[in-house]
This record gives structure tokens, sequence and C-alpha cells, in this order.
């Protein structure tokens, strides 16, 4: 049951970053120490993210709970297409039904698989979610008010490499790649008895889910906090200079900055000048389906061999499709 | 698995993490500064996380405290089996409370503005594209409409409230608005460069949706200027606006007439609005 995996490791950086931190307040010269920008910025950015993720990780896990606890098994299974071609179309319409942030898409994503969405539309669903939904659309175009193509780009981008993804998926993946094979539940007996009944339960269960989720999410906004303090963005754009250098640029800079698809779009645009367009479009694409945060949540819900599989299916479809669709814009 | 007694220890203890939770964001409300770290639009949904936290917390506790040893297992969720585990699982959520708790809150300055690389120049359109505020695109129409109200003002004011688009709206007219009177504030934001040469601006943090996503904005301040106060302090500057080349792109900058430090406002970032031209028409005295 039992399966190694090394980030069990990750964790026990924890307490020490914890140890340190009652160190530096233990010293006499504390005040001064943490009186420092580096302390604050990074304090800003870090509950910033936290805070930013908390109502859609709650939201997640609440969604997830209830499905656990009101929805019968099969019924999911019943509504979704049999044959691939639709059901990944229902797959990347369930992004525009639930506007979720990526964050709380991971619980939800589980459980539904539990209830049993078959693997290539959760990953579909999980891929297409956070970008393709009206809230993004909207975000997008205000961001690009004078490149408008970018914003059309950035949904039909999207749309192509989470549907092409789905079927790669579907084609090569016999196997369940998920780390905790849970025996389908029997939830009724197994929760019918609790005091206070059903309530209690939904909220026993989000609050399990909260903190399944919520160490990833600490640990990716820690990491992701770190590197938003530290990282000079100027000292950087010297690697933008080469055609290839500004996509995967882009690219790894969408990976460790994590920020919300949302909100994204925006940041992007402030590269306008310096970068071509076809690696603003990789950042926008790749960022809400691959960043820190939520790879280290993939890999708490996806045995490891299957998660890097999926994170080098996305680089390099994201790269590919944003090449070429440079060429048209 | 953990036996009944070892889960009832994993619940209260969870429990108690989440009320922690709950009364931090609390606090935030109380003391007005969840704008330090998320804007507004979010913030409306963080005020509502107390609640299901605490639930949560009930629950548990009511589990923890009066439910049967046989309906309690962790089949499901594994709860954490060595000491060393649990240790590092509640430290990591004690972790964001202790820094939440024990730092000040302090809006981001020039710190960060300097790694994040001040934005200068807005939009990447081309300045000065033939007629006057005519947009050569349906989406200018916006910036082009605030820039023609913008014109008609003797001091062109910058309100918070539409700081971005407003300066949006003037880099792209920059070549009309040239040798225009613009009174803006902020933040002074002083670039670290070498030889001995700095240059200053006045500058603001606009967040989307978190402090991750914060973008400083700002106009330069004419090189020559002579500022003796420090960086990060806010700043009232009345003067004209030039178009220059700074670093090989068209820029614009003031040249301050008057240069007055002024109080934090109680706001420190500015955040986008949905619709300008409307948003300045209600601005009007």
């Amino acid at each position: 049951m039992t399966t190694f995996s090394p980030f069990k490791i990750l964790p026990l950086l924890i307490p020490a970053a914890f140890l340190l931190t009652i160190g530096i307040l233990w010293l006499p010269g504390h005040p001064e120490l943490l009186n420092n920008g580096y302390v604050d910025t990074f304090k800003t950015a870090f509950l910033g993210i936290l805070l930013e993720a908390l109502p859609f990780v709650l939201l997640g896990a609440l969604l997830s709970s209830l499905l656990r606890v009101f929805v019968p098994d099969e019924m999911i299974s019943r509504w979704i297409p049999r044959h691939p071609v639709p059901a990944i179309l229902f797959g990347c319409l369930l992004g525009i039904i639930f506007p979720v942030c990526e964050c709380g898409m991971i619980p939800l994503v589980r459980r539904l698989m539990h209830k049993g969405m078959p693997l290539y539309v959760a990953i579909v669903f999980i891929l297409s979610g956070p970008i393709l939904n009206p809230v993004v659309y909207g975000a997008t175009l205000t961001a690009f008010r004078s490149h408008p193509e970018l914003a059309y780009a950035r949904m039909g981008l999207a749309f192509a490499v989470s549907a092409l993804i789905g079927l790669v998926i579907y084609a090569t993946i016999r196997k369940s790649p998920l780390r905790l094979s849970i025996p389908r539940e029997g939830g009724e007996e197994h929760h019918g008895t609790t005091r206070g009944g059903r309530v209690v339960a939904v909220f026993v269960h989000t609050s399990d889910e909260f903190f399944e989720m919520g160490k990833y999410l600490i640990i990716g906004c820690l990491l992701t906090a770190g590197i938003q303090t530290f990282m000079n963005h100027g000292s950087l754009t010297a690697i933008g200079e080469r055609p290839l250098g500004s996509y995967l640029f882009m690219m790894g800079l969408a990976f460790v900055l994590s920020l919300c698809s949302t909100s994204d779009a925006f940041v992007a645009s402030t590269f306008l000048h310096s970068f071509p367009a076809g690696s603003l479009l990789a950042f926008m694409v790749l960022g809400p389906m691959l960043d820190f945060k939520n790879s280290l949540m993939l890999l708490s819900l996806f045995k490891t061999r299957f998660a890097l599989y999926l994170f080098f299916l996305i680089v390099s479809a994201v790269f590919t499709g944003s090449v070429l669709a440079s060429l048209w814009l | 698995m953990n036996n009944a007694r070892s889960i009832r220890f994993h619940y209260l203890l969870r429990a108690v993490i989440l009320l922690a939770f709950a009364l931090y964001i609390g606090h935030l409300v109380q003391q007005d500064a969840l704008h330090y770290y998320v804007a507004p639009k979010l913030a409306r949904w963080i005020r509502l996380c107390p609640v299901p936290l605490s639930l949560m917390a009930l629950s548990l506790g009511l589990q923890a405290v009066l439910g049967k040893s046989s309906v309690l297992c962790d089949c499901e969720h594994r709860l954490p089996r060595s000491g060393l585990g649990s240790s590092a699982l509640y430290s990591l959520f004690l972790l964001p409370l202790l820094l939440g708790f024990l730092l000040p809150d302090r809006a981001l300055g020039s710190a960060a503005a300097a790694r994040k690389g001040l934005t200068l120049s807005y939009t990447a359109a081309e300045s000065g594209s033939g007629a006057k505020f005519t947009p050569s695109n349906p989406y200018e129409a916006e910036f082009a409409e605030l820039a023609g109200k913008l014109y008609g003002e003797s001091v062109i004011p910058v309100y918070p409230e539409i700081f971005s688009e407003t300066l949006g709206a003037i880099n792209l007219y920059k070549s009309q608005f040239e040798g225009r009177e613009i009174s803006v504030s902020g933040f002074l934001y002083r670039e670290p460069q070498g030889a001995g040469q700095t240059s200053y601006a006045v500058s603001r943090f606009l967040v989307q949706c978190c402090t991750a996503d914060a973008t400083p904005f700002g106009i330069l301040l004419e090189p020559g200027t002579q500022i003796s106060l420090p960086a990060d302090t806010w700043i009232e500057v009345r003067g004209k606006l030039h178009v220059v080349l700074y670093q090989g792109v068209e820029t614009l900058q003031i040249t301050p007439e008057v240069l007055t430090a002024v109080p934090e406002p109680s706001t420190p970032y500015v955040y986008t609005s949905a619709d300008a031209a409307a948003a300045w028409e209600e601005l009007q005295p």
C-alpha cells in the first residue's frame, strides 16, 4: 500500500525552517534582522498566494466531500459519454460550468475519478478548466487590449493541448495511475452511524481533504514566494534574446511564478515589448496547467511516473503549439 | 492504521489549527489588512472562509469527543503515523499563522519593484496614431475615450481608482500629451544603477488577484531632480510630461515642479477598473 516517493522528504524541510524562524525570533537583535525588505516581500507574497488559494481549496474540498457523501457511485459515469471524442469535449466544457481555480481542482477531480470518471476525461478537465472559462477569457481580453488575437489564441491553444493530451492518455494508459487505490466506497454503512449524521461527515471529509491538499499547497506557496522574493526579472531577460530562449524562459517563468489563471495575462502583458507574442502565449497556457503549486498537488494525486509523463506531455504540447501559433499571430 | 485514540488526538489538533486560520482571517478583516494581500474582488470570498473553517473545526471536535471508536478510521485519508511526520505536517500549517500573527503587515515597495522590474511604458501600441484619440481597434476605445477626457484638464489628475488606465491612456497617445501638466502620487522608486547615476520614478503596484501578481507601474522623474527623500516615501508630484528615450524605448517622464511627501494611503495598491471612462465621470467633483 505504501509506495516510496522522494517527495515524502520535502515536509522534513519544514520543521527545519520552523526551528530557524524560532531561532531568529529568539536572537536579541531580531527586530533589525527581520526588518528588511526580503522578509516583508516574502511574507506578503507567501500569505498573498495562500489567502488567494484558500477559498478555492475550501470550495474544492467541500464539493468533493459533498460528492462523496451524497452522490451515488454510478451517477457520474452515467453522464459521461462512452466514446472518447465526445467525452473529451465534455471534459473541456466542464471548465465552463465550474470556473474553479486550479487549486480547487485536484480534490474535486480525485473524487470524480473515484466516482467513475475516466482518467483521460479527468486530465482534460484538470488542464482545460483553469483556462477555458469566461472569467479568464475576459481577464485576458482586458490585459491585451491592443492584441485581442492573443486572447483567442490562448483559448484555442488551451483547448487543442488538453484535447490532444486527453487522446494520448486515452490511447496509452491502461492501468490506474492513482497514488491511493481506494476500494470502491460503501460510504453509507460507514458513515450512517456517526453522530450528527451526514452533515458532520461532510465537514470531517472536507477537513481531511483540506489537510491532504493543504500541505502541498503550503510547500508550493513557500517555494513560489521564495522565488518571487529573490529572483530578479531584469537579470533573466537576457535569456529571452534568442528566439528559442524566449519560449523556454517564459515557460519556466510561468512554472515558478504559480500565478492564478485570472491574473497571469496581466503579468504577461508587461513582457509584450521584450518578448515575441508566441512566448507570451506559452506563458499563459502553460502556467495554469503546470506550476509549482499544482505540480506538487498532481504528484500527490498520481504516481510519480505518471505525473512526470503528464508534465512531459504538457510541456512539449504547449511548446509546439505556441511555436505553431506564433506563425499565425 | 492509527488507533482510535490517536485519531481523536489528530482531529482535535486539526480543529485547533482550522480555528486558528479562521481567527487569523477574522483578525485581518478586523484590522482592515486583507488589502495588503489580495484584491478587493477576492477579499469578498476570503471573508467568507471563516464560516466553513469553523464548521469543519466544530465537526472534527464533535467527532473527536463524541464519535464512537468504531467509526473512527483513517482508511481513506491516511493520517501521519510517526511523531516526526505529524510534527512536520502540523508545523507546516503553523508556519503561515506564525508569519501572519508575528510580523507586521506591510505593503510591497521599492525592493520588490526593483526585482520585478518597473513597468514604465504600458501599452505596446505605437504612439501618435494619426488623428486625435482615434482608437486603431475597438479594444482601445476605452483608453481613447479616457484620453479625450484627460486632455480637457488643465492639470491632469491621476486618480488611484483608475491609475493604470490613466497611465495606459496617456502612454497610448504620449506624443499628444507632450508638455501637459500632470499630478500623480505614489511611492518614490529609486532605480538601482551603477556608476553613481540614479533615476527616480513615482510608482504604484497594480494587484489583480493577490500580491504574487503585483506589477509595479510608474512614471520616470527627470534625472536632474534633487530628491533628498528616502526610497519608499509616499510623494505627490506635479509637473510637465515629456517623452524621452529611456533604455532605448520612448518613455514618459515628468519634470517635477512641486514634489511633496504625503502620508501612505490606506490602500497602497491600485486595482483595475471595469470601465475607466465611466469611473472617471464618477470621480469628477
